[in-house]
């Protein structure tokens, strides 16, 4: 038996309206509790910041097209290497660490929880095996289903077809996660990407119909978006909108986000998706439109996409977006498409804070952060690795709570986009540590429907967080004092002291087994791979794993 | 669902070749094995797998012993490696990767993913450019016409060209080769040229498909004739493999095949698949790569991996730890010692995770479950051997 009193700490607790109180934290056997022994380990936390363990809800860090970039990139890997200890597995790191060092880097960082945010069903044997040696944090991934085609059979053929056809798109939907291991349910650009994969097309509106199906991007996200809320799985239908990048295409979000309306659903990177202009032309910032709406609809939440400026790794199931990244940039480029189900894209790709483009995007992102009224509703990432690396979570940080630190930062960007943002309106919010534990792990682990993590309450997992409380907001983020993962001290001193495996976590909802025999002559017409060998059965991949139980309609 | 003896015929995956097929119904009779789907390369597998159970579990130089005498052995010569190559694969699953790399990360082992005879291809070629690829399924639904670059998978993956819908009347298969080859028999268009000029002929339709002009002095037949083909259809494939990248400039033709892909994905869809000889190779590339950062060749030796690209490193190699090799079995060699342990074949006698050439991964089952163990435990327990 674990017990640890981290005693004398600030902490910020904010799912329990606990805001820098100094209070002592106790541990037992993985759980938070209201007491301990006098024998449990003492960490003297007096002049530290006490948080629950971070929980990112939106990162690229496993699975085919992670390691893909990985295998495109040693370049940016080469000097960066991680040597093998008494303790740890050698790795490297770079924009896409490999599998033991991406553990070994978020927990550093002080995240406990992170969620892989987009998986082909089809690869979902790889994602698991990965996952397995991705050790240190709890993690979940998200499988696509905004290409499927045979969810484009079910869509179209559930039209005129009353509740019947909507129970048999919930019940597949159901099936697949439980087939795969999946949280939750992606979809990128709706309909896009098939239409991509078919001839290189895009889509332009949410009624565009997708070629040979009849259905259009505005009936996907209605009947995944509606199926998702039905089943009451924890996390809502998480959404990459479509027209990623283009000018203009804050409309498109907007008309996304009002297709589900009165629906719970979370928008994923939306600064990329907060852009005025005209397709073609120079972007604009609409990020307080966007932020206007969310305001006003509290169904609805969103994770940042910050662009940080230096590399970046761009990688998508949005492969469209990919192949106009390779034309702007002329250098390396990966797609690869995978049948019935979705896409992926893969550039490497540098922000540079003297380019208009890049600097509006950061703009953006810092706009949306803090014209935000609610920081529940607006969470903090930067689609790792696509808009940056998640090791500048620390930067992104000091960006949002050092008002001086972020005007000299202002100064030293394509100032004809900063003016073109509202940053140099009077924006000098300053987040508070509490709206930090809000944005990098309350509302994350709320959202992700993980009552058990983002918070220090009694029967929470003990993934705990200590940083030391440094004027300097990035280095304090960036070296925690101490983290805590399932009751043990895994990190102390910027050390890795223990290593843990982490857990899988996935989900369960109900649904009637008959949909096979609904789902396998669709998948006889389409995939490679036979029915009945699809679904992951095999206790290595799935066990152990925390099943959070969708709550039903 | 799991079989509890071929008798039941149940599909199962075929793990004889790189394709993975996961459609095939196993009869065995005595030392025959039929496949359904016919395959002969697939029966001849399952033929050899069914047999291999017998014998001694495990050998020092030909002597048999039991399997801890043989884990002892191996873990001697592996302790006293100065540089010890991981290498094999062949038919190697995702788990028995993860142990062979777990290991060779403790010893500080070069680790191959593929082939290690031959001379050096040059640096890989997809890290300098990238590559555009996809699944069977996409190829077989979308392209229209199909380019097989010196290779006869007829022969090395027999029931490539039926799954990716070849023979239907509106695809059209292109095979480049200048031998007669069963692949080219089937083709609708046969390209010959010889291996030597493949980096110029790839330099020359990449020229042609900008709408510029070759001096015909320098063209091999067909290729403009291969450009309109490619105009003329939205969705097209190449299909390649060591034909094209084995041997000294290998990665050079395949790097000029990928740029000729990506120019000619501006105007259309166009991808590639590369055939890779072994059920286990892309298994272990993937599992490499996912592990170390880096996928292929990888050197453990200075404590953290590195990508190994500008010199055949094998001269140094003092002892060898073969992984699923030839027909199974992980052998450690070393000076005047060769340790030979049996392992349950996985889609035979063991269960496992397996990625097709095309990534996709799949289950492989145990048709026939034995008491060996797998190379994965078996790898396990030598790294706990040189541990303790």
């Amino acid at each position: 038996m674990t017990e640890i009193r981290i005693s004398g700490g600030a902490v910020h607790d904010p799912a329990n309206d606990v805001d820098g109180d100094v209070r002592d934290v106790c541990l037992r056997d993985g759980n938070v509790v209201d007491d301990v022994g006098p024998g449990a380990r003492r960490i003297d936390a007096r002049g530290m910041v006490v948080m629950p363990g971070g929980v990112d809800i939106h990162a690229h860090i496993a699975g085919p097209k992670v390691n893909a970039a990985r295998k495109l990139s040693p370049d940016d890997r080469r000097d960066d290497a991680l040597d093998r200890t008494e303790l740890l597995r050698s790795g490297s790191g770079g924009l896409v660490p490999s599998t033991f060092a991406t553990g070994y880097r978020y927990s550093l960082l002080g995240y406990t929880t992170v969620v892989e945010a987009a998986a082909p069903p089809l690869a979902a044997r790889h994602v698991l095996s990965e996952l397995r040696d991705t050790p240190m944090i709890d993690k979940a991934f998200l499988i696509l289903m905004g290409n499927n085609q045979v969810l484009f059979e079910l869509i179209r053929e559930s039209r005129g077809a009353a509740g019947a056809g909507a129970d048999r798109i919930k019940d597949a939907i159901a099936w697949w996660l439980d087939a795969t291991g999946g949280y939750g349910v992606k979809l990128v650009n709706p309909g896009g990407v098939e239409l991509w994969k078919q001839d290189n097309g895009v889509v332009e509106s949410l009624d565009d119909e997708v070629a040979g199906f009849g259905v259009t991007p505005r009936q996907v996200l209605e009947a995944i978006g509606g199926a998702v809320n039905e089943l009451g799985l924890p996390h809502p239908v998480h959404v990459h909108a479509n027209n990623l990048g283009v000018p203009g295409n804050v409309e498109t979000t907007l008309d996304t986000m009002r297709t589900l309306s009165g629906r719970q659903a979370h928008f994923a990177h939306v600064q990329f998706h907060s852009y005025g202009g005209k397709p073609g032309g120079l972007p604009r910032s609409r990020a307080p439109e966007l932020i206007e709406y969310l305001g006003d609809h509290p169904e609805i939440t969103a994770d940042v996409g910050q662009v940080m400026f230096g590399p970046a790794m761009t990688m998508t199931a949005d492969a469209h977006v990919s192949a106009v990244l390779r034309d702007l940039d002329g250098g390396k480029w990966i797609n690869h498409d995978t049948e019935v189900e979705t896409g992926c894209g893969i550039v490497p790709y540098t922000y540079r804070a003297g380019n208009y483009v890049h600097a509006l995007q950061w703009g953006i992102g810092l706009e949306l952060f803090l014209l935000g009224k609610d920081p529940w509703q607006v969470m903090l990432s930067t689609d790792h690795p696509n808009g940056g690396s998640f090791l500048s979570y620390p930067k992104l940080i000091r960006l949002l709570m050092d008002r001086a630190f972020r005007e000299d930062q202002l100064r030293r960007a394509n100032q004809k986009a900063i003016r073109r943002t509202t940053l140099l309106d009077g924006l000098d919010r300053e987040y508070t540590l509490s709206e930090i534990a809000i944005i990098t792990r309350a509302a994350p682990a709320r959202r992700l429907g993980l009552r058990d993590k983002g918070h220090l309450g009694i029967g929470a997992d003990a993934d705990v967080t200590i940083y030391h409380d440094r004027a300097d907001r990035e280095e304090m983020f960036a070296t925690p004092r101490y983290v805590i993962k399932g009751g043990e001290v895994v990190v102390e001193e910027g050390d890795l002291r223990r290593v843990d495996d982490g857990r899988l976590l996935s989900t369960r909802a109900r649904f009637d087994s008959e949909v096979g025999r609904v789902l396998e002559p669709l998948f006889g017409d389409r995939y490679t791979v036979a029915f009945e060998h699809y679904p992951v059965r095999d206790p290595a991949l799935r066990e152990p794993a925390q099943v959070v139980e969708a709550g039903g309609a | 669902m799991p079989c509890s003896s071929v008798a039941d015929l149940c599909p199962v995956t075929c793990a004889g070749c790189g394709l993975l097929c996961d459609d095939v119904m196993v009869e065995v009779a005595g030392d025959a094995v039929r496949l359904t789907p016919d395959c002969r390369l697939g029966a001849e597998w399952f033929s050899d797998r069914v047999r291999s159970g017998e014998g001694p579990p495990a050998t020092i130089n030909g002597e048999a012993v039991d399997v801890d005498g043989a884990l002892s052995r191996a873990a001697e010569l592996l302790r006293a490696a100065r540089r010890p190559l991981v290498h094999g694969f062949d038919g190697a699953t995702v788990e028995d990767a993860r142990a062979a790399v777990a290991l060779a990360d403790r010893l500080g082992a070069l680790v191959a993913a593929g082939a290690v005879t031959g001379e050096w291809p040059g640096a890989p070629a997809i890290p300098l450019r990238g590559a555009s690829t996809a699944t069977f399924g996409e190829i077989r639904d979308r392209s229209r016409v199909v380019v097989v670059w010196r290779e006869d998978p007829e022969t090395t993956h027999p029931r490539l060209l039926d799954r990716l819908g070849l023979g239907s009347t509106d695809r059209t298969l292109v095979v480049v080769d200048d031998r007669d080859t069963a692949t080219a028999q089937r083709a609708d268009v046969v390209l010959r040229w010889p291996r030597e000029r493949d980096l110029e002929t790839l330099a020359s339709l990449h020229v042609l498909q900008k709408g510029l002009a070759v001096p015909s002095s320098d063209l091999v037949g067909g290729l403009s004739e291969l450009i309109d083909r490619f105009r003329a259809v939205p969705h097209a494939a190449f299909v390649y493999g060591p034909g094209l990248t084995d041997g000294a400039g290998g990665q050079r033709r395949a790097l000029a095949l990928h740029e000729l892909v990506r120019a000619l994905c501006h105007q259309r869809h166009v991808v590639t698949l590369e055939l890779l000889r072994a059920a286990g190779t892309r298994s272990a590339d993937d599992v490499l790569a996912w592990q170390s950062g880096y996928g292929g060749f990888v050197d453990f030796a200075s404590g953290h991996p590195e990508l190994v690209t500008a010199t055949h490193p094998l001269e140094d190699v003092d002892v060898t730890l073969g992984v699923e090799a030839g027909v199974g079995g992980c052998v450690a060699a070393g000076p005047g010692v060769e340790v030979w342990i049996g392992t349950a074949a996985a889609g035979v006698a063991a269960a496992g995770t397996a990625h097709r050439l095309d990534g996709v991964p799949l289950a492989l089952q145990a048709p026939l479950p034995g008491d060996a163990p797998t190379a994965a435990v078996l790898l396990t327990r030598l790294l706990a051997e040189i541990d303790a």
